[in-house]
């Protein structure tokens, strides 16, 4: 037992005393803000003002009705909002509405920064627009997806607010009616509001699944690669003559699984510290309240962190030990990354299935995968986070996970206790079965 | 006689297409130092991963103090240093000893203490908290040779544990060899500086190609091997002495180096007539002693090549080192 200690000990400062282990602890979580941060703020098109030229050339007034819908239109609500638009009304005719649009589009664009009175874009209603609904809109802000579907949305109720006065409806009648649907989801648990809105347990699982993802992925491969160099060095020799296959396997595992629990455990710390303490943190630099809510985390429910806990500690011993097991059974990396695909791909499928639960968590896929002790790792915290997960299905779940550790360590020690002093060549599957069997 | 520490029984070991080990049996007694001997490719570290199991024999059996549990169960009773130097790169050297006595059951404390007063007795202890692939190779060779000794272990295997290293360091480890054995600890290393081992060893085994070809104390390989030795050093007129020592009346074998030779006087003849024979060609001597055998002559004898001059191929040598 001390030995196993000594081998968990070595593994676990090695790794954590690394400049790597550093840079990847500050690196990562910069990373994943980027990538969650960085589409939102493309995809939104920077929510601030912009300054639309309206030209009417429909001949029938749509003009005034168009701008006076932009101008309700604004960003936020309550207090803090503040206007989306500021649009300005040019009337034309067929004959001038050429000259009088490019006039408009030469200060669009580039070019608005530098003119006081320059465009973001330029909305030009002709004399089909009544009738087909189709315009023309120029601008600087037309790749955002976001935007162009708001301006859509609001000229299209100006549109129909202006079909339905010609049709002879009463104008508050149709105010009335186009008012929007604004819906707020709320999850459940054992007929129980848990406060957390839907939105909310969606992120908190996708980025669990993710956390654990990226820890089998990078710290499980790991066991391998550390198996391999250590054939290489021919340390094994010295080990192997001291340790039996199932220390090495397990202190190794264990070792490298707490040197990624103790990378996480610094993560989820921050963030809470930063979640909980935002407000003063924000405060201290000089930041609004508005903007420090911007980085607020939902929180954790107590349960939800054990169950992940559970299944993390036990997938990356699953994992760790089968890494483990292909490095024993190959003498170079190359060789290995052939086996790897097989355990790469069971993550990924494990990993992908999420996409699949977040739709129906408790379908039969959902429930087949959470009793695979290869998949359930990610599928039932998945699923614990966005439905009510039955308790006998839960302790099934980790008892299977359990037997298919041991299941993966004794089948693992069986192939290390032969293949780390294979130093030629690959084995075939036969000789493996041999091996396992010996 | 007491158990032996090591005991081989009619071991052998076959790898793919050849035999590393055939028939092999030895039995190292307990305490001194016991020299396995053979040119590369003999089957010496094979037979050393046997004992260690890690390698398993195909055929026969191997005991280690007389018990039937293999030398991982009596890991803490043993020091192992392989052939093939292995430590992780990245570790300190303070720490790599520390996780070397631990694997081997020494409280970490007290692994500390011997891994430091290890590092002062080699003289690197200026380079304890240096990673190790910061150390020169002698440098890693003495942190894995303390890295073996740290759990005082009564038997000690040491496979090639003076190759690599300069005059001053070779010195500095076969003293504490010598130590160790005259503390009454066993000593098993093997060597293919046949000179080296005649001057160290109580016992020796001469293998070659797998199998044993002599074995007991130097003495006795040196009596069993019989005939009468003379050694020459020559002063002048070297060349004038071809004839003589080419005459299989007077000498059964020569081991000629140039400027000195060993050689096996033929059946009847003695050494004065040699004297003689020399004088009347007119050769210039330096030296004309009747000698015991050396070991490297019995070896040249006996395996038919000089260890130190004939490399085997590559691809054998490496397979079976």
């Amino acid at each position: 037992m001390n030995k196993t200690f000594a081998v968990i000990r070595r593994e676990y400062v090695e790794r954590v005393r690394t400049k790597a282990f550093l840079i990847s602890t500050i690196l990562l979580p910069v990373f994943m803000l980027a990538m969650a941060v960085l589409p939102a703020l493309l995809m939104s098109g920077g929510d601030h003002t912009s300054r639309v030229a309206v030209v009417d050339a429909s001949g029938s007034g749509l003009g005034e009705p168009v701008t006076a819908a932009l101008k309700a239109a604004t960003i936020g609500d309550g207090k803090t909002a503040t206007p989306r638009y500021v649009a300005t009304l040019f009337p034309a005719d067929a004959a001038n509405l050429a000259p009088v649009r490019d006039g408009l589009i030469a200060k669009a664009g580039f070019a608005s920064d530098k003119a006081h009175d320059g465009w973001d874009g330029v909305l030009v209603l002709d004399a089909e627009t009544l009738a087909s609904g189709k315009l023309h809109y120029y601008g600087d802000n037309v790749s955002s997806p976001e935007g162009m579907s708001r301006l859509q949305r609001d000229i299209s109720k100006a549109l129909a607010g202006v079909r339905l006065a010609h049709a002879g409806v009463d104008p508050a009648l149709v105010t009335k009616a186009m008012a929007p649907a604004d819906m707020d989801t709320a999850k459940i648990t054992d007929g129980k509001l848990t406060g957390q809105s839907g939105d909310a347990s969606f992120a908190l699982a996708y980025a669990m699944g993710f956390l654990l993802y990226i820890a089998i992925i990078s710290y499980g491969s790991r066991t391998l690669t550390s198996v391999i160099e250590e054939k290489n060095s021919r340390i094994m020799e010295v080990l192997t003559s001291s340790l039996t296959p199932f220390q090495m396997l397990m202190g190794k595992v264990l070792g490298v699984g707490l040197a990624g629990l103790t990378q996480m455990a610094i993560w989820v710390g921050t963030a809470f510290v930063l979640g909980s303490q935002g407000p003063h943190l924000a405060g201290a630099f000089g930041m609004g309240a508005a903007a420090a809510g911007k980085f607020a985390i939902p929180g954790i429910p107590p349960a939800l962190l054990v169950v992940f806990l559970l299944y993390f500690a036990l997938g990356f011993l699953i994992y760790g030990s089968l890494y483990a097991a292909i490095g024993a059974m190959c003498n170079t990396i190359q060789d290995a990354q052939q086996y790897a695909v097989f355990v790469t791909m069971s993550i990924l499928v494990g990993f992908m299935s999420m996409f699949g639960l977040i739709n129906n968590p408790s379908g039969a896929l959902g429930t087949t995968m959470s009793f695979i002790p290869l998949f359930s790792p990610f599928t039932m915290p998945v699923r614990w986070s966005m439905t009510a997960v039955p308790p006998l299905q839960l302790a099934l779940s980790l008892g299977l996970m359990v037997i298919g550790l041991l299941a993966c360590v004794w089948l693992a020690a069986r192939i290390y206790r032969t293949g780390i002093l294979m130093y030629g060549k690959k084995p075939t599957w036969g000789e493996l079965w041999r091996w396992i069997r010996a | 006689m007491s158990t032996p520490s090591v005991s081989v029984e009619s071991v052998t070991k076959r790898f793919a297409g050849h035999v590393a080990v055939s028939g092999l049996s030895l039995q190292v007694p307990s305490g001194g130092i016991y020299g396995l001997l053979g040119p590369n490719g003999a089957g010496k570290s094979t037979t050393i991963r046997l004992i260690m199991s890690i390698l398993e024999p195909d055929e026969g059996r191997i005991a280690l103090f007389g018990a039937s549990a293999n030398s991982r169960d009596l890991s803490a009773r043993i020091g192992y240093l392989p052939e093939e130097r292995g430590l992780y790169k990245k570790m300190k050297v303070l720490d790599h000893l520390i996780f070397l006595g631990e694997v081997k059951g020494v409280a970490r404390n007290d692994a500390r203490q011997r891994a430091q007063a290890w590092l002062e007795r080699l003289e690197i202890a200026g380079w304890a908290q240096k990673k190790v692939e910061d150390l020169s190779k002698g440098m890693q060779q003495k942190v894995q040779f303390a890295g073996a000794l740290l759990h005082e272990p009564e038997l000690m295997i040491l496979d090639e544990p003076f190759s690599g290293l300069d005059p001053i360091n070779a010195q500095v480890m076969k003293d504490i060899v010598v130590e160790l054995a005259a503390s009454g600890r066993t000593v098993l290393f093997s060597t293919h500086a046949m000179e080296q081992a005649e001057r160290m060893c109580d016992h020796v085994a001469i293998i070659a190609r797998g199998k044993l070809v002599a074995n007991g104390t130097v003495a006795q390989v040196k009596a069993d091997f019989g005939g009468r030795h003379v050694a020459l050093g020559f002063s002048h007129d070297r060349e004038r002495a071809s004839a003589v020592l080419a005459d299989p009346r007077l000498v059964a074998r020569v081991d000629d180096y140039g400027a000195s030779a060993e050689l096996k006087m033929a059946e009847g003849a003695n050494p004065e007539q040699l004297l003689a024979a020399l004088v009347g060609a007119g050769v210039g001597l330096r030296r004309f002693e009747v000698v015991e055998p050396s070991l490297h002559a019995i070896f040249v004898a006996k395996v038919g090549v000089d260890p130190d001059a004939i490399p085997l191929p590559a691809a054998v040598a490496g397979a079976t080192a």
